[in-house]
Parts: structure tokens; sequence; C-alpha cells
């Protein structure tokens, strides 16, 4: 039987000052309320994993206690096995990136990059500049080292560097602790940053002598449109996060930095606090994993599963979506950032999609003030089938063309700027 | 020493979630240091389940907003015979929604701001918007205020200076609910006084002044720290106390609320005093208004637990 018991924090007030601004969202609570088993969710970006073949890494777990038990099970090096180092070695090489065992630590997960850069770079209220919108996560891990936060707008073309200039030229230089950008398939604004403006935010970066935190979880999930190369492929200072949570599975928790010799060394100090290492039996599985050629096949079948889910998502948004809003066309990664009209209020209006069976992310969740992005919201196109996702946004467009109703109104009386889009009925 | 069961009420899925918990929290601490058997419950798919096999001797509502505060709670737990804090089904109704509060006011010759009720309805099926261009005149020029008409914490509350600003406030605070309030801004000085039963009659304790810093005290001024100053009591001239005590206690009768109610007000420059509406299950986090005012008065706010719950308990059937 269920019991609506309230458990108390016995411990609230206690706490480190750090921890104030770090906070679960109120939208999270009203969803674990409110979670049914028919509702169509485009809120998590969780990668594909039933398609990994299970035998296949099966095999790979099999042969990691079996084979190399003794090392498997026994503490490791902090950086990681230099094995698991000679495969990313391998796969940064394959995005143009050349790297030697000895600038890359194994890291649990990208996250856990992100807090231990945390860590080493932020004092409370130091600047550090992001692409707004922005990583949950990220704004999670860097929250609890308490940084103000500045964030860039993107548009199709990614961050805008010119407004980073703008900012760059407010703040002086070494006047941020460090740029932190997504490139590829941003999350959660689906855009990525062109190779001009690459070059030009290392110009950038370079200039003002700040450091670049290059996050890349999503840049081997490309659906169309050619490879841009990463920022750490044209600047060796670039510290670059990359993560097997996409391309193997992320239950492993297995990810790894790249970064100048220095701040590797800071960061290893930083990780050895944290967990001394990572783990040995979780890395040996993925080097038995991306030893075998099975991977590249999974890869490819796995990205044509997510370009079906793109298209699907795209598809019902053209034939479902009203005209006043309008999305990113991701050529590659997880998710499809829409704005609606300015007034609109995404977060308000998440309850009533709750009702009719559909959840997404609402914008401001993705700002670190909270407050911008209420009109915008992310789907995540990479989890549902096809036919769910149409189905899902077609509920939603039911929802958003209620919340629109009202807003027309206002516009056919000549109260609000703008016009009546044709189509929109 | 009592041993009586009381079951509070929190949480639940309205907007004002964290602040119930957190109310519900100093409640619960009250009543266990009071000797009270306490049942910490969630607003949930359970809690009727729950109450039912608890069997409490009463409920405290530390429930804010929506199903909480606009009679819910209250007709449910009518259903249930269980006793509960504070005002019955109907008067919960009338206090939560500020339209119907403002016209029962206005009615009775309590002074409150000039205003207008815009429903969203009346924007889609009727045109309404059409006609913005009277809502100034109608309540009396710039500036305005615009806010659902039943919402709790000024949730979807905006301040409107000029007319292009008015529709997407209107927008904004329709986002929140079915209807909006627009009224006539009063510049002064915003109080709350608030109205605990006694068995005399209404006690009303002593006006709480609020200043906040932003100059709007809206969602994040009301709970966050360091953003807005009180004073207790409101540095008001003795007979404009006098008044807003008088007004509290007249609201508190008019709209027959039982055992608590909070009045917010505006006393403007020359010392008219406004309600702008009553709150049948006011806020008692640590920066609450309520437990403010009845400290000032000599309470504690287990005083105050105590004294809403004996009367709870004595409507037990």
């Amino acid at each position: 039987m269920g019991t609506a018991r309230v458990v108390f924090d016995r411990w609230d007030g206690r706490y480190a000052e750090r921890m104030r601004d770090v906070r679960s969202s109120a939208v999270r609570d009203l969803f674990a309320a409110a979670s049914r088993s028919d509702i169509i969710s485009f809120a998590g970006g969780m990668p594909a994993v039933d398609h990994v073949p299970a035998k296949t890494a099966a095999g790979a777990a099999h042969d990691a206690i079996l084979e190399q038990g003794v090392t498997a099970l026994q503490y490791g090096s902090s950086e990681g096995r230099p094995e698991l180092r000679r495969v990313i070695v391998e796969l940064m090489a394959e995005i143009g990136v050349r790297v030697t065992l000895d600038d890359i630590v194994a890291t649990a997960g990208a996250q856990q990059g992100l807090d231990l850069l945390a860590k080493v770079f932020i004092d409370p209220g130091d600047t550090i500049i992001t692409e707004g919108p922005t990583y949950v996560g990220a704004l999670q891990a860097f929250s609890a080292y308490q940084p103000n936060v500045v964030c860039i707008p993107m548009d199709d073309d990614g961050m805008r560097v010119d407004l980073l200039e703008e900012e760059l030229k407010r703040l002086g230089v070494r006047g941020a602790k460090f740029i932190y950008t997504i490139p590829n398939f941003q999350n959660p604004g689906g855009v990525t940053l062109t190779a001009p403006r690459r070059r030009r935010l290392l110009e950038l970066a370079r200039d003002y002598d700040i450091p670049v935190i290059e996050d890349d979880p999503y840049g081997r999930l490309r659906f169309e449109g050619g490879h841009v190369k990463p920022l750490r492929a044209l600047d060796d200072d670039v510290i670059y996060l990359g993560t097997f949570s996409k391309i193997f599975a992320p239950g492993l928790r297995l990810g790894w930095m790249t970064a100048p010799k220095p701040i590797l060394t800071k960061v290893l100090l930083a990780k050895q606090a944290a967990d001394l290492c990572g783990s040995a039996f979780v890395q040996v599985t993925a080097e038995r994993y991306f030893l075998g050629t099975r991977w590249r096949r999974v890869l490819q079948g796995l990205t044509r599963t997510y370009a079906e889910r793109r298209n699907a998502m795209l598809e019902a948004l053209d034939e479902h979506f009203p005209a006043e809003a309008h999305w990113t066309r991701p050529e590659g990664g997880f998710f499809v950032w829409v704005t609606l009209p300015e007034f609109l209020d995404a977060k308000a209006m998440l309850a009533e999609a709750v009702e009719q069976g559909v959840t997404y992310v609402p914008g401001d969740s993705f700002f670190p003030d909270g407050r911008t992005g209420r009109n915008c919201m992310r789907l995540a196109f990479c989890y549902a089938e096809p036919d769910d996702i149409r189905e899902g946004v077609r509920r939603l467009g039911e929802v958003l063309e209620d919340r629109l109703e009202l807003y027309r109104a206002f516009i056919v009386a000549g109260a609000l700027p703008g016009r009546i889009s044709e189509g929109a009925a | 020493m009592s041993q009586e069961k009381i079951a509070v009420l929190m949480g639940g899925r309205s907007l004002e979630r964290e602040v119930s918990l957190k109310s519900g929290q100093r409640v619960c601490d009250a009543l266990t240091s009071l000797g009270y058997k306490v049942l910490a419950l969630d607003v949930t798919a359970e809690l009727v389940e729950t109450l039912r096999s608890e069997s409490p001797d009463c409920c405290y509502i530390a429930l804010h907003g929506k199903y909480g505060e606009d009679g819910t709670i209250q007709e449910l737990l009518e259903f249930l015979g269980i006793a509960y804090t504070g005002p019955g089904v109907v008067s919960s109704y009338l206090s939560w929604d500020k339209s119907v509060a403002k016209y029962i006011m206005a009615e009775h010759g309590i002074p409150t701001p000039a205003w207008i009720t815009l429903t969203a309805d009346a924007f889609k099926e009727m045109g309404a918007a059409t006609a913005l261009d009277m809502v100034p005149t109608e309540v009396g020029g710039f500036p305005l205020v615009v806010k659902p008409s039943q919402q709790g914490s000024a949730l979807g509350l905006s301040k409107v200076e000029a007319p292009e600003q008015l529709p997407e406030a209107l927008l904004g605070a329709l986002s929140f609910g079915e209807a909006a309030v627009v009224e006539k801004w009063i510049d002064g000085c915003e109080i709350s006084v608030s109205v605990l039963d006694s068995a005399d009659g209404p006690e009303v304790l002593p006006p709480v002044e609020i200043e906040a810093k932003s100059g709007l005290f809206d969602f994040s001024a009301m709970y966050t720290a360091g953003e807005t100053d009180y004073f207790v009591p409101a540095r008001l001239e003795p007979s404009v106390t006098e008044d807003v005590l008088d007004l509290a206690r007249r609201v508190h009768e008019l709209l027959d609320c039982r055992d608590v109610s909070r009045a917010d007000m505006v006393v403007a420059e020359g010392d008219a005093p406004y309600v702008l509406e009553c709150n049948t299950s006011p806020g008692m986090t640590e920066t609450s208004l309520l437990p403010m005012a009845a400290e000032a008065a000599g309470m504690s706010f287990q005083d105050v637990v105590e004294r809403l719950v004996r009367a709870a308990l004595s409507r037990r059937k």
C-alpha cells in the first residue's frame, strides 16, 4: 500500500553554503508526482541502449573478468588504464585530433570531467562563460562552486561569437575562468558551431587568455552534413571532454578529458580526492568492446535510428505545431529546441502537457537565472519510437494550440504586435 | 500530556509546493514539541487511504495554493468527517478567488483598489482584446497590477506602467488560470494584518509592514532572505493602525474566516488603507508574515499552531 507520508530533512540548516544554489528542479518533482506509463517523454536525453548487442557487451564484460581478472578487479591508475587511453587516442584521431596517452585522463563520464574542472578553476564569484541555453548537468556541476555564469546566445550557427566578443571586451583579459561550449548538436539547442565561428572563438579565447572547454558527447552522431573539426583539432590548449555514453553505453559511466599537461595535473589531483581512480573493470570492458570491429556497425545503426527519430519529430513538428513556433533542425545528436511566441510560458504549460500525456523540459531549466528561456522547450527525440514521437508531438501541438488561441485573440485585436501566420487556424 | 494525533497536510502538486513543505515542517516540529502525535502527509493519490487508515484527530492544513486554499481539501475533509484547521469550504473558495473576494468587500464598503476581471474566454470567444484601451480609464489610470484571480504567492503578477505592457501582463497572468484581475496600483506602504480567533472573538495581530527592495513584493521577494525588509508593528500613525486593524477584523468576519486569516493591504499616501486580498492559509515559513505578527503580539510559533489545532479539535465529530 502506498502512503502519503512526508520524510523531512532533519539536517536542513547544517549544509554548506555551496549547496544553496544546487537544487533539484521543482518541475522534476512535479514529474515525479505525475509519472504515468502512458506518458510519451521528450524530456530525458537517454541513449537507445537497446541497440547495443547484449552478447557483444556481455562478451566484453566476461573477458574483462576472466582474462584480466587480477587487474580488472584491482585499483587502477588515476589517469586510467594505458590500454583504454590507447583506444581513446584512436577515437580522437578519427575525428581529427592528435593526442598521446599522456594527454588523457579517463573520467566517470564526461560529467565527472565537468565537476573536476569546476573544482579546479572556480572560486565563488568567478565569472565563467557558457552558451545560453546550455547543458543542465554542466550548470549543476558548476553551480556548486558558486560562479557568476554569463550566457552567450546562439543562432543556427551556434554560439554568437560577435556577442562573445562584446562580453569579453566588457570582462577584459582573463576576465572569465573559462568558456564552456558544446559545439556539436548542442544540448539543448541542437545547433552546431560552424567552422569559421570555431576559429573565431579560439582567436578570442587566445586574445583574452581564457581557457576553452569543449564538451563533445554527440560529435559522432551526425545524420547529415560534413564533419566539422573539433576545437581541440585547431588548438592544443583546448580542454576536450569525450564520453563512451553515446558510442557505447551510459551505464558504464566512462568518459575522458584531454587538456594541457599542467591543467591535467591539477585535474588528476582533484580526481584522486574524488574517487582515487576509475573502475578498472569498466575500463577493461570498454577496451574489449572497442578492440573488435562490431562497435562501428552498432554506432552506424544507432546513428541511423536517431536519424529516423529526428525525421519523425521534424515531420510531426511541421504537421502539428502552430506556425508561430520555431525550432532548430539538428544535423545530429539528441535534441530539438523549440521557441514559442515570446509571451508564452512553457513551464506554466507543462502541467497541461502532462495531463495530455506528453512531457518535455521547459527552456528556463537551461539558463542559470531560471528566467530566460521561459518561452522555449527542449524536445529529445533520441529515446521514443517514431510512432510515439508522432503521437507525442500531436498531443503537444494540441496543448500549444489551446494556448495560442488566447495569444491570437490579442494579435487579431491589434493588442500585440505580429500577425497571424498563414495556416494558423 | 495531550496525545491527539494530528495529520499535517502539505506539499501537493500546486506551484507553491516548496513553500508548503517548509510551512509544514515547521508546523510538525511545533506540534511534536507540544507533545502531539504528528503525521506529516503529502497530498498524493494515497492521501485518502492514509487518512482513513490513520484516522487522525484532526488535520492541520499547511497547504498553499490550488486544492489547499480553494476549498477542495476542505470539502474532502468534510466528507471524510475529519476536523481541520482554518476556514471552511465556502469561506476558502470566496477568499481564494481575488475577484470574488473584491466584489464582496466592495459591496460591504471595505475599500479595495478599483479593478476589472477578464477571463481567457472573454478574449478567446468574445474579442475582449479590442477593449483593452478602456482598461486604464476603467480602473483609474496607470500604473496597474495584473494578476491571476486564483493563485497564491504572487505568481503571475506584474506591474504595468504603460498601455503596451498590458497585453503581455495579461497573457502572463492567464497562463496561471482562467481569469485575470487588473487592479489600480496604489502607491504606498504594503502591510499585512493577521487575525486569529480566540475564545473572545477575533484577535487582530499587529500589522506587518513589507518593504521589498525591488519595489514589488513578488514571489522572489517573498521567499528570498534579504530581498525584503519587514517592520512589526508597521510604522503607521496610531489612527491608521486602528483603521487597518478594524479592516482586517471586518474582512475576517465578512468572508466568514474561521480560526485564521491574513488580509494584505496597501496604505496609500494620505493614510487611506485598501484591502487587496484575504488569505485563508497563511504561510508559516521562517519569513512568513503571520508568525512574525504573532511574535510581536507575544505569541510564539508554537502558541499559534496550538491555538489553531485546539480550535480544530473542538470541532471533532
